[in-house]
């Protein structure tokens, strides 16, 4: 039997592993292994292994559906993109266009976000953003004030040259497993690394030295580093004189943070703070490998330019074994940033408080009045619709109702607004609420490209049909445009490829025809230009050429514990699952692995409150509560204990306080309680 | 030749239980140990040079065929002799005996490939060739490790 081989990116994390999907008589039947790809060299995590169990799955949105009391009808494509020219047009007549928002996608092609983007824009709103603002929105503010550009500094394989690296906040031994591949060979040539996070995870066991610090405590705990580095003359003088400017504020800044200081607050022992600063600043070649443990703060920014300026004091960027490596979540993240579907950036990270941008892709789409100006971020979308203003929302790929933080009051906020848009591949918890559901295809069912966490831009190539009537979101997009009056004459995501090869320079020569295996980092400036695997080694796109010491102070999170919630709780994810779970919960194999809800608590915490291995908890915080099943650990301190969000109950805890500047909510510490159900 | 595991590598994502499954069927026939939060390691079958299953298999369904321990299901009687039989718990029955056939005698079996980590190999002397790569680079660099 004839069987093709479609070759495709893995659908969940920003790695980008590639592998072959085998399509026999239409239907997508296996997976095959991609050995060649240099990023993964064909191995896959378990949920690349269970990625093709979505597709045929039942609860696969077929047709569109509109509202009818609790449940839904399904109506005609027509009458659907009906509704939404009425429902958005309305808003648009009676509260102007910025009553109306647009949530781009993270999982969608970068075709389908730069098409979202640009139709929330011309139809005059400032408010398109995409789950980027629930993850590494500070590292888009931190990495572009600081070095110019952001995005993971040096690319994945890279890891493998590098004689010390330093990950904080991140575990990707569960989030980025193919990450652990290069690591080990790192290892294996002889770097040191060191591992900082409140739990001691699966990526705590590649430690040389283990920094358990208390949550939300890592600006202390680097500005730590930073001191010891500069007081024992670590510092690398000639790259700090050539290639930065604002040291000498630095110097001043971190002069309180002596170890004792940041033992009282972090609770990691001052000896091995300095060891780590040691071991940093002297190898060859540092990296710094973070995510969301730095990112999901009310400190967020200020994190990230703190592990900015660590690396920038050291000369530990723009070389091999070297940079500042966020790991970014979904597939296309890093791509949707690109893509401008953020409140505060259109395409190629140009500002939309410049005019300048305004008149830029004014000329270039051939639309009058483009919006000048900071939208709203999706966070601040929550809160527009629970005062009324927004008015309508249009959702694309996105699950708020399960991802946003005190996420029963970002529900009751989705059902104020007088009309609401999902566009999905399952029927999440955000469709449920929906006045209309359009069915899209899943990744293997359309063409386009993704951008992966090392900025690789890569294309995935459709293997088989969607179901049914669902369709490309790029082509409901364009359906919507057009009922909107707008001209998208987009036949296919190669023709929008085109266009932002036109319009972002970053992407520039990143062209159909030279997407081949292992697509092309960028910035890749012109079709003769091979892409820019690593960043920042001829200087900084910033004035001057030189980057920016930012300095910081440590600020503790937004809350803190009380008698009434003692413990802090900490969020984060589990290898088997992925994000708000609407693939991975629907995947018999992961399910069957990890298929509830539990919440880690020390044995000295659990036996004081005589909660045993196994037995089902309340959790409860000012927001509200749920119930987890308890596993006993001393993978974190007395007093932490923490829930993956792969499962509805634990954002109904966590809290919406924010990072002033990039938005961010604060998933990462809440207070709580822990009690016995009966 | 078996699979064999470095367990310095390995980081308990269970993607071998994964690959297993899809490569047979939905049936996986090794399964990840997590102990005490510490470390993980795979256990799959050791295709042991003397196999206690093949012993106890009366019906000649369980061989040595070379170094792999294979199974022919059509001489199956499904009476759990082998699966008392194994020392590692890695053979058990469902109507018929089941265990790790080495993907049928693939080039590179589907937990080798998937592997994020690299910690399955069909090198037995994977895991030590490894530590001594890594004291060579110890002795070079001062003996840090």
């Amino acid at each position: 039997m004839p069987k093709s081989l479609v070759p495709t990116i893995c659908p969940y994390c920003a790695a980008g592993c590639g592998f072959y999907i085998a399509v026999e008589k239409g239907r997508a039947t296996g997976i095959e292994y991609m050995p060649e790809h240099p990023a993964n060299e064909g191995a896959l995590c378990p949920k690349g292994n269970a990625a093709l169990e979505i597709i045929y799955h039942q609860d696969r949105l077929r047709y569109p559906m509109k509202r009818k009391g609790e449940g839904f009808v399904r109506i005609s494509w027509d009458e659907a993109l009906g509704m939404v020219a009425r429902g958005i047009g309305k808003a648009i007549k009676e509260a102007g266009p910025d009553s109306v928002g647009f949530l781009s996608s993270s999982k969608c092609t970068n075709e389908e976000n730069y098409l979202m983007e640009k139709l929330a824009r011309c139809l005059k709103s400032r408010n398109i953003d995409s789950c980027a603002r629930l993850c590494h929105a500070p590292s888009v503010v931190g990495l572009n004030r600081t070095l110019g550009a952001a995005g993971m500094t040096n690319p994945i394989p890279d890891l493998a040259n590098s004689k010390c690296v330093l990950v904080i906040g991140s575990n990707f031994a569960e989030n980025h497993p193919i990450i652990s591949r290069w690591v080990h060979k790192a290892k294996d040539l002889g770097a040191i690394v060191i591992v900082a996070d409140p739990r001691l995870t699966p990526t705590a066991w590649f430690a040389d030295m283990l920094l358990q610090l208390w949550p939300g405590t890592d600006v202390a705990l680097v500005n730590g580093m930073i001191k010891v580095i500069i007081d024992e003359g670590l510092i690398d003088k000639e790259f700090i004189s050539l290639w930065t400017k604002g040291f000498e504020s630095l110097v001043d800044a971190v002069k309180d943070y002596t170890p004792e200081k940041v033992e009282e607050i972090t609770g990691v022992p001052a000896s091995d703070m300095v060891m780590a600063a040691r071991a940093y600043a002297r190898s060859p070649a540092s990296a710094i490998v973070y995510s969301m443990g730095i990112t999901q703060h009310t400190t967020g920014t200020d994190n990230v330019q703190a592990l900015a300026n660590l690396a920038l004091i050291t000369g530990q960027i723009g070389k091999e074994g070297s940079g500042v490596l966020p790991l970014r979540g979904h597939n296309n993240v890093q791509g949707a940033c690109d893509m401008g579907a953020l409140a505060e950036f259109y395409p190629g990270y140009r500002k939309a408080d410049d005019p300048e941008t305004a008149k830029f892709f004014s000329e270039a789409w051939g639309v009058d009045g483009l919006p000048v100006g900071r939208g709203l971020t999706a966070t601040e979308m929550i809160d527009s619709a629970d005062a009324g203003d927004l008015k309508a929302l249009y959702i694309m790929g996105e699950d708020p109702a399960n991802s946003d933080p005190r996420c029963l009051h970002a529900a009751e906020a989705l059902f104020n607004l007088d009309f609401l848009v999902v566009q999905d591949i399952f029927m999440t918890a955000t469709a449920q609420m929906a006045d209309l559901v359009l069915p899209a295809a899943a990744w293997a069912e359309k063409d386009g490209t993704f951008t992966g966490t090392e900025r690789r831009v890569q294309w995935a190539g459709q293997a088989i049909e969607p179901p049914e009537e669902a369709r490309s979101d790029l082509a409901i997009i364009c359906d919507v445009a057009r009922a909107m009056g707008l001209r998208f004459d987009y036949p296919d995501a190669e023709s929008v490829l085109s266009e932002i090869n036109r319009l972002v320079p970053q992407y520039k020569g990143i062209t159909r025809d030279r997407l081949g295996l292992g697509g092309i980092t960028w910035p890749c400036p012109s079709t003769d230009h091979p892409g820019t695997p690593i960043l920042h080694s001829q200087g900084f796109k910033l004035p001057g050429n030189r980057a920016s010491i930012v300095p910081v102070q440590y600020r503790p999170p937004s809350e803190s514990v009380s008698p009434e919630y003692p413990f802090v709780l900490t969020t984060g994810r589990v290898v088997l699952h992925h994000n708000a779970g609407s693939m991975t919960r629907r995947s018999p194999s992961l399910m069957e692995r990890s298929p509830e809800l539990f919440i880690e608590i020390n044995p000295r915490d659990a036996d004081r409150l005589g909660i045993s291995e196994g037995e089902v908890v309340c959790v409860a915080s000012a927001r509200g509560e749920t119930t987890a099943i308890a596993r006993l650990t001393d993978k974190l301190k007395e007093g932490v204990v923490f829930m993956p969000f792969h499962f509805p109950g634990t954002n109904i805890l966590t809290t919406d306080a924010r990072d002033a500047e990039a938005k961010i909510p604060e998933y990462k510490v809440a207070a709580c309680r822990v009690s016995r159900r009966d | 030749m078996p699979v064999y595991v470095d367990i310095n590598r390995c980081i308990g994502c269970r993607s071998c239980e994964v690959a297993c499954k899809n490569a047979h069927s939905g049936r996986s026939y090794v399964e990840v140990k997590v102990i005490d939060h510490r470390a993980s390691v795979p256990v799959m079958c050791h295709h042991c040079e003397e196999a206690n299953c093949t012993l106890a298999c009366f019906s000649g369904a369980l061989t040595k065929d070379g170094a792999r321990t294979a199974f022919d299901i059509h001489k199956c009687t499904g009476c759990g002799l082998c699966a008392m039989a194994c020392p590692f718990g890695v053979v058990w029955t469902d109507k018929t005996a089941h265990k790790c056939d080495l993907c049928g005698g693939a080039e590179i079996p589907a937990c080798v490939a998937t592997c994020p980590a690299q910690a399955l190999s069909k090198d037995q002397e994977v895991a030590a060739k490894r530590a001594r790569a890594r004291a060579a680079v110890a002795a070079v660099l001062g003996g840090r490790r």
